[in-house]
């Protein structure tokens, strides 16, 4: 076996990448000349202080902001040389968003919230739709609006909702943050199964017990990283 | 999922979409009365406009100057040329036949008037009164009555059947007075009796003349089929600068639009193609001042259409303004998710599309009875319900919704979603 072949292959690629804010004080640089790279199949935690610049991290990982200087690959891809409209596509097909919270369309039932996904990327697919519910042991509330399902199974929608284009890339912002400790443990341990299953998995949290699931941490301050550990000890059951 | 998610919009924000559809539906009556009013009413504006009198004259040719003197001919009858009565009906066939209202044609004579008390010699016109033309299977009642409304007959006119010499006259108040001439009165006039039928007040010189059925004129001065000149009153198109052009000198596409549009010298010169020998002019005083009138009730009628589609795109621009604000997160979460900014319009637009072709159709219909009531309250005359209105109406109301719309959906579509999820994060 070549050394190529057992490399993981890496999926995120950021390189030197910095992105400024101008406003009216002057411009405020929130991330500064950040390298990172992320492998598929991996789940990568990102933590800091508010200001550190997670959220323009995530913004940038989630294809929905470009970076002012330097590079980020996702899948191959260069998403500075992408127009608008290609990058509204890929983001559909490259990233699923699993939100704090929730963002469900209030008037849609749980089903029609993933089939949202599913008419933004392609087609909807209602079988394809309930099997992704069922999935994340939803199957029964499938008519329900999200003001008549729980924190616990509002995220698990989302979740369903991220998972059903079959993206690569999975981007969780604070994922359990706004669930109590009986939602937080289904929800983490879907999670966990997800990236079992092979799925890349992107975490902005301030929950470090909640970071200790991921394979590895970056700390961000001011903009850059400060800190970065692999997690030896990642308990793989709950 | 795309006619889902546009039924969600219409049931959720119902209060909203009545207000904008009730602005479009205001805007729309609006604009639909005016059009209904300002193409039906138009054409009776001009009708009644162009019952004051004529603006067309055809003469001769070859004719000589009349000569008038307080506004009485006394140019010789026997002089100039004369134009062949039953020619006359070929001016119901020119290409704006429809649009030629009334022909009146005039043979002016001096004539022998002997009353009891006196003989004297005294100027007589020749007129139709209720002449009735046939080309086909049409037929017109024509004559100098229909072409001057404003005249005040004191009795009938005479009998004017065109078939047998008449023995009856009208006379002009001033003249019947001086003659001591009264209704039924009988006269001697060049040696043939007549009788009095009207006294007629026209409040010009013609009240010092004799009134008398055309074919009476062309017999007492020995020419019959003759007249000297024709008024004619034609529903015309105000003049515009292509009609102050001479036709003459216009190409051959320009010509074409000049004599298929009802300028009063286009249908002028198509009565001189007519009537070979003829001049036709246009009676500019009469038919600019008709123009003037039309042109300002129009741009009345436009200034007033505008200013309610001006409301009804402010009413909605200001009920889309508010629905994009209290939408935010589902545009955000729309944009997470991959909708381009393109489908985000397309849902809003769409919406809108909607709204504005019911409230469009609503206003159609108002509109229209709106217009019929004011037909009838103002102009006397009922304006029927015009099926053209209809795409006019629903196009203007999707345009000015639309129109009216667009900023706030390019605020829409220029909405980050990564600003907006993280809003309450």
């Amino acid at each position: 076996m070549s050394v190529a072949a057992t490399r993981p292959e890496t999926i995120i690629e950021l390189r030197d990448a910095t992105r400024e804010y101008r406003g009216h004080a002057g411009t405020v640089r929130a991330l500064d000349s950040i390298s990172l790279s992320v492998s598929r199949g991996e789940w990568l935690a990102i933590m800091g202080p508010s200001g550190s610049g997670k959220s323009t991290l995530v913004n940038l990982l989630g294809c929905l902001d470009r970076v002012d200087a330097g590079s980020v690959r996702i899948a191959g891809k260069d998403i500075n040389t992408l127009s608008r409209k290609e990058l509204d596509q890929f983001r559909a097909e490259t990233v699923g968003f699993i939100f704090q919270q929730f963002h469900l369309i209030p008037y849609l039932s749980a089903l029609e919230n993933i089939m949202l996904a599913q008419y933004f990327h392609s087609m909807t697919d209602r079988k394809e739709a309930m099997a992704a519910l069922e999935r994340v042991g939803l199957g029964d509330r499938a008519g329900h609006l999200p003001s008549e399902l729980s924190g616990g199974e509002q995220q698990r929608v989302c979740i369903a909702r991220a998972l059903i284009n079959q993206p690569p890339v999975l981007l969780a912002d604070e994922p359990t943050g706004n669930l109590d400790a009986a939602n937080q443990q289904i929800v983490t341990g879907l999670l966990r199964s997800l990236n079992q299953l092979g799925h890349t998995i992107l975490m902005v949290t301030h929950d470090p017990e909640m970071a200790q699931m991921a394979d590895r941490i970056v700390e961000l301050h001011h903009g850059r990283i400060v800190a970065e550990r692999e997690v030896s000890l990642a308990p793989h059951t709950s | 999922m795309f006619p889902r998610l546009i039924m969600e919009s219409f049931l959720r924000q119902r209060r909203r979409k009545l207000l904008a559809a009730l602005a479009i539906l205001l805007g729309t009556t609006a604009v639909t009365a005016m059009l209904a009013i300002g193409t039906s009413v138009g054409d009776k504006m001009n009708r009644e406009l162009a019952a004051y009198g004529a603006n067309i004259v055809v003469y001769p040719a070859a004719d000589t100057l009349d000569v008038q003197e307080d506004g009485i001919n006394i140019r010789p009858a026997t002089a100039g040329s004369y134009l062949k009565e039953a020619d006359l009906v070929k001016i119901k066939n020119i290409f704006w036949r429809n649009n030629i209202t009334d022909i009146s044609p005039e043979l002016p004579l001096t004539v022998t008037v002997r009353t009891a008390n006196a003989t004297q010699q005294v100027p007589a016109t020749g007129y139709w009164f209720h002449r009735t033309l046939r080309s086909g299977d049409e037929s017109w009642t024509m004559g100098a009555p229909a072409l001057h409304p404003w005249w005040k007959l004191h009795g009938s006119w005479p009998s004017d059947t065109g078939n047998a010499i008449p023995n009856e006259i009208a006379v002009g108040s001033d003249l019947a007075r001086q003659l001591h001439l009264h209704l039924g009165d009988p006269l001697e006039v060049q040696n043939q009796s007549v009788r009095v039928a009207g006294i007629v007040s026209t409040g010009d010189a013609t009240d010092r003349t004799l009134l008398v059925p055309l074919a009476l004129a062309q017999a007492w001065m020995g020419r019959p089929g003759v007249v000297r000149r024709v008024y004619v009153s034609a529903l015309t198109k105000p003049e515009d600068a292509l009609a102050r052009k001479d036709p003459n000198k216009l190409s051959p596409k320009m010509h074409d639009r000049w004599y298929c549009s009802p300028y009063a010298n286009s249908i002028a010169y198509q009565i001189e193609e007519t009537l070979p020998h003829t001049r036709a002019e246009q009676i500019r005083r009469i038919a600019q001042g008709e123009s003037t009138v039309l042109s300002r009730i129009s741009g009345l009628m436009l200034l007033v259409a505008l200013a309610a589609l001006l409301a009804a795109a402010l009413a909605v621009a200001a009920s889309m303004t508010t629905a994009i604000v209290e939408r935010r997160q589902e545009i955000g979460l729309m944009r997470a998710l991959g909708a381009t900014r393109n489908t985000i319009a397309g849902l809003f637009f769409t919406e809108i599309t909607l709204l504005a072709l019911g409230g469009g159709l609503l206003g159609y219909l108002l509109g229209s009875l709106l217009a019929g009531r004011i037909g009838e309250q103002v102009f006397g005359s009922s304006i029927a319900f015009n099926p053209m209105l209809l795409p006019a109406t629903l196009l203007l109301a999707v345009v000015v919704s639309l129109a009216g719309s667009a900023p706030s959906v390019w605020q829409a579509m220029k909405m980050e979603p990564a600003t907006i999820l993280r809003e309450d994060a």
